[in-house]
């Protein structure tokens, strides 16, 4: 099964790009991605805490003051590093680089060093400080293609590698945007554009090359497989 | 070995209890599942999931939905790419309808008070309809008030005809109610009943008065798909997007100039916008002429910059150069939209006729990048009751004149402003019943509790209210069974109706009365789904989610163009030497005004602007702050001149403005479940109860207050560290495109 997949896989090479000139920092894509993926309710302690476990979250950054001020937003989700710097540092093998160029946690193998979260430059990798628990009647809404991450095991954005697998499983063809990632699919300004890098008439791989576009902390070599679109500045 | 036959008997016989025995011991073949290690790779989910597009009414907002149903669960929802209004997207509060389903504080099945103020027991369906029944029937109708949320689609027309054959009271509720104003002026201006589209993709130029288009205002999601489009659409210029506002919401942020209007001066600047173009001779002359009544500028003169600029607290030279963007050709098709706490003021009619007639002067009445008219639904609606008129109905209550209070999904001793005392109001109600299936503060008032099913359990329609240009209805079905002893709320007025012998109500239950208007719509033999037999047209009409007619659009003809107002209305408010600062409240971007507090995932959503989550808190410019003594996380004491007060948390955002003091809703409640209960405050309950003078709408941003500090402090839950986040210079995270 290992070769068969590994031949029919290695075609693809996933990326995302989100224009920042859509993006209304709305926090679609942050509610579909926690009912996607089986995260934990973020209650007031956990925000409290700094502990809030978001895949992917919608940062704001201030330029200026009043009455000149502007908030531009950042969505911020695991990068996919193709130089990912938390891979290098697991002891465990728990994060490693796929075929596809996703950055792939096993939760089975991770023991919560937390080394991965310390070496990423982009708090994208959250830790599970508590287990995870939801009243009874809410865990019928539970994904069943995603684990619950148990106490103790670092979690982070996946692409949605559930959907990529239920996709391209058996070596399926797969045309471009026939399936997304929750946020992506969420996202109602389509800011967010995912899609196969190895697909030159992909959507993404358009955007990709756009002239706007730009990797966040790009000087760090981590080569991420997420290109942010510059927000642009007409004259106010 | 010779085998005797006495040997080969007991042989026999252990073998043959033996494989009886082991046989009823192993594990039933149905719950094995040996598969090859071939065909189930590590992901593979045993079972099979179905897709079923549905429709759900979000407020003012409607979204076609896909609900991934698995072994009788609903899993995720997701926009249904087919629906017109939100072509495949959706927003926060459709994803958390599923968390409304399977809630863990959902009201499980009827109950009944057993003596006022005492504790409920459980009753089932036959005898809650049976006391319903009686309730009503017991009662002069007019002594009867039902209250529910706006409604549209078949749920408007079943509760319609109950309330018509009945001859109770029926009343919609919307704690805010502000769009009444602006359709009013629409109504006025254009003679639309229905609201118009606001068509944001082909735009190139917006200008927009308070209405927070794409975080909280009517539809968001809708709206969003064509920003999307406005700003980055494939084959366009990129758009320009004003904004005027006293918060610096989420479309403030997104707009390529904030402008600060003194709240209340909305409609001043958009005259003064007027009256600059109608001078410079840059307006449509046509639509010039019959707004001035014939006497061009003359006649607005009381609104030019110079004069008007100080009330409104802009320059006089911003106001002509918005006026010289607005009416620059290559800007063009413009587009002028107006609400929200624009429309939430005390002259919130004068605003919002002005706001809308710029877009008569632009030439964006009715075409593509401007207003786009909606045709007359073709199901009923139930709209929001002025203000004016549930002061009214307070008064009723209380005098006796209204004994019994049916309330669907109304939190009014929530909702109203604490001034009018609704709680109190229904306390002296004989009888309450409520059909909500949670125990909001309304319905712990109840006698009666009968629990309707959530969205994902119900038969409906829903007629988004603005459609997209053309008759758009979209078909709401059970995505799953119910998950408690629960009804729909259609079919307890049916069968209720049923029971009091009542005319008008043809239907059995609501599923009935979705299947009469589809047959009604095969009928027509056009739109997107045409078929020769109903049962097809049923089934391809549920697989798609609705039917909609991209060809039944509005009437083109419309009434002359009023005369707008030569003179702004006189508006009185608080004492500003007492009360300096404006209170802008604004609405949660999950838990809105308060009807998603109990849903964990909208009130777990980050507001935008300030990253904060779970709480309430108030927004003062840092130097504000500063003079009083202030930093993040002081709780202070917001004092409104109704003399009520709330107690917050001070978030010092950069851009609030110095007179401006900003607060959410959705936060106070007592009850309504775990997740909103002795959480924050609610703003709503210091509001001056004042009235837009004209519709009698509740002018909800026309509150002046004060604030004092006190020696506690309360960290506000919230994304960002302790100080608020910027780009460093020289080191941007985020990159800018000058263009």
């Amino acid at each position: 099964m290992a070769t068969r997949t590994q031949s029919t896989r290695a075609n693809h090479k996933w990326g995302m790009v989100i224009d920042l000139d859509r993006c209304t920092g709305c926090q679609a894509c942050v509610i579909a991605c926690q009912s996607e993926n089986n995260i934990p309710l973020n209650d007031q302690t956990a925000f409290l805490d700094g502990r809030a476990i978001e895949w992917i979250r919608v940062e704001r950054y201030w330029e200026g003051d009043y009455p000149d001020i502007k908030a531009r937003f950042l969505p911020v989700l695991c990068q996919h590093c193709d130089n990912a710097p938390c891979e290098s540092v697991c002891p465990v093998y728990a994060t490693y680089h796929n075929n596809e160029g996703l950055n792939v946690q096993v939760y089975n193998r991770c023991v919560g060093t937390r080394f991965c979260g310390n070496n990423c430059p982009y708090h994208a990798r959250l830790f599970n400080y508590w287990e995870p628990v939801w009243p009874e009647d809410l865990r019928n809404q539970l994904n069943p293609d995603v684990t619950v991450r148990t106490r103790g095991i670092m979690e982070k954005c996946t692409f949605c590698i559930q959907r990529i697998r239920r996709s391209t499983r058996g070596g399926k063809q797969v045309e471009d945007q026939a399936f997304n990632p929750a946020c992506v699919q969420a996202c109602p300004t389509d800011a967010m554009t995912f899609g196969d890098l190895n697909n030159p008439d992909s959507r993404v791989s358009h955007k990709w090359e756009d002239e706007r576009a730009f990797r966040v902390l790009e000087a760090l070599g981590t080569n991420p497989s997420v290109k942010y679109l510059k927000q642009v500045d007409a004259h106010a | 070995m010779a085998l005797t036959r006495r040997q080969f008997l007991k042989w026999a016989g252990v073998t043959g209890i033996g494989a009886v025995v082991f046989n009823g011991c192993r594990v039933p073949d149905h719950e094995i599942q040996v598969q090859s290690p071939v065909e189930m790779p590590e992901d593979l989910v045993t079972g099979r999931d179905n897709y079923y597009a549905t429709a759900a009414q979000l407020g003012l907002a409607s979204e076609g939905l896909l609900v991934r149903v698995m072994e009788g669960r609903a899993k995720k929802i997701e926009g249904n790419p087919d629906h017109p209004v939100n072509t495949g997207k959706h927003g926060i509060r459709a994803e958390a309808l599923l968390q409304a389903l399977y809630h863990p504080d959902r009201i499980k099945h009827p109950l009944l008070r057993i003596a006022k103020g005492g504790p409920f027991r459980r009753i089932d369906w036959t005898e809650a309809i049976e006391r319903l029944t009686a309730i009503i029937s017991d009662r002069d109708p007019n002594e009867v008030l039902l209250a529910t949320p706006l409604l549209r689609g078949r749920a408007a027309d079943v509760v319609q005809a109950f309330a018509d054959g009945s001859r109770i009271r029926l009343q919609g509720f919307d704690a805010l109610g502000c769009e009444s104003v602006a359709r009013e002026a629409l109504r006025q201006l254009y003679g639309q009943n229905a609201q118009p589209d606001f068509d944001i993709a082909h735009a190139s130029y917006i200008l927009n008065f308070g209405a927070d288009f794409l975080g909280t205002w009517i539809n968001p999601t809708h709206y969003s798909r064509g920003y999307g489009e406005f700003r980055q659409g494939d084959g366009r210029s990129r758009g320009r997007l004003v904004h005027v506002g006293a918060r610096y919401s989420t479309t403030a942020a997104a707009a390529d100039h904030w402008v600060y209007a003194t709240p209340g001066s909305e409609g001043l600047l958009a005259m003064s916008i007027a009256y600059t173009m109608i001078d410079e001779g840059t307006a449509d002359s046509d639509a010039a002429s019959a707004l001035t009544g014939g006497h061009g500028a003359r006649a607005l003169q009381a609104f030019a910059p110079e004069r008007v600029a100080a009330r409104i607290g802009v320059d006089a030279h911003v106001i002509s150069e918005l006026a010289h963007e607005l009416a620059d050709k290559k800007h063009h098709p413009a587009l002028v939209i107006g609400g929200g706490p624009a429309a939430a003021q005390a002259n919130g009619l004068f605003n919002m006729l002005a706001v809308y007639a710029l877009n008569a002067l632009v030439g964006s009445v009715n075409r593509s990048g401007g207003l786009v008219f909606n045709p007359e639904p073709v199901s009923g609606r139930v709209s929001s009751a002025s203000l004016r008129e549930w002061k009214q109905t307070l008064a009723d209550m209380r005098s006796g004149d209204i004994t019994a209070v049916l309330v669907r999904e109304s939190d009014l001793a929530y909702g109203l402003p604490g001034a009018l005392d609704a709680r109190g109001a229904l306390r002296s109600v004989d009888t309450i019943v409520s059909f909500s299936s949670f125990l909001d503060e309304t319905s712990e008032l109840a006698d009666l509790i009968l629990p309707c099913h959530t969205p994902l359990e119900e038969w409906g329609t829903d007629e988004p209210n603005p459609g997209p240009g053309y008759t758009t209805i979209g078909f709401q079905q059970p995505a799953v069974n119910r998950f408690h002893d629960t009804l729909s709320f259609g079919d307890v007025l049916l069968q209720t109706g049923s029971q009091l012998g009542l005319p008008g109500l043809p239907w059995e239950n609501m599923r009935e009365a979705v299947r009469s208007l589809a047959q009604d719509l095969h009928e027509r033999g056009r739109g997107s789904v045409v078929q020769p037999t109903f049962a097809e047209f049923w089934k391809r009409t549920l697989e798609r989610g609705g039917w909609w007619d991209t060809g039944a659009t509005a009437d083109g003809s419309r009434p002359d163009l009023p005369e707008l107002a030569r003179s702004a209305p006189a508006v009185s408010s608080a004492d500003p030497s007492r009360y300096p600062l404006h209170l802008v409240p604004f609405e949660g971007i999950g838990v809105g005004a308060g009807q998603y507090a109990h849903l964990p995932w909208a009130q777990s959503a980050p507001d935008p602007i300030t990253s904060a989550a779970w709480d309430t808190w108030v927004e003062l410019n840092p130097h504000t702050a500063d003079e009083m003594g202030l930093k993040n996380n002081d709780i202070v004491i917001v004092e409104s001149s109704t003399g009520r007060t709330i107690r917050v948390p001070v978030y010092v955002n950069p851009a609030t403005p110095p007179d401006v003091a900003a607060v959410p809703m959705g936060q106070g409640h007592r009850a309504f479940t775990s997740y909103a209960a002795r959480r924050g405050a609610n703003v709503l309950d210091i509001l001056e109860p004042t009235e837009d003078s004209e519709t009698g709408a509740f002018a909800w941003g026309a509150t002046r207050v004060r604030i004092s500090g006190t020696t506690r402090t309360r960290v506000i839950p919230k994304l960002e560290g302790l100080e608020p986040a910027r780009q460093l210079h020289g080191e941007e995270l985020i990159f800018v495109h000058k263009a």
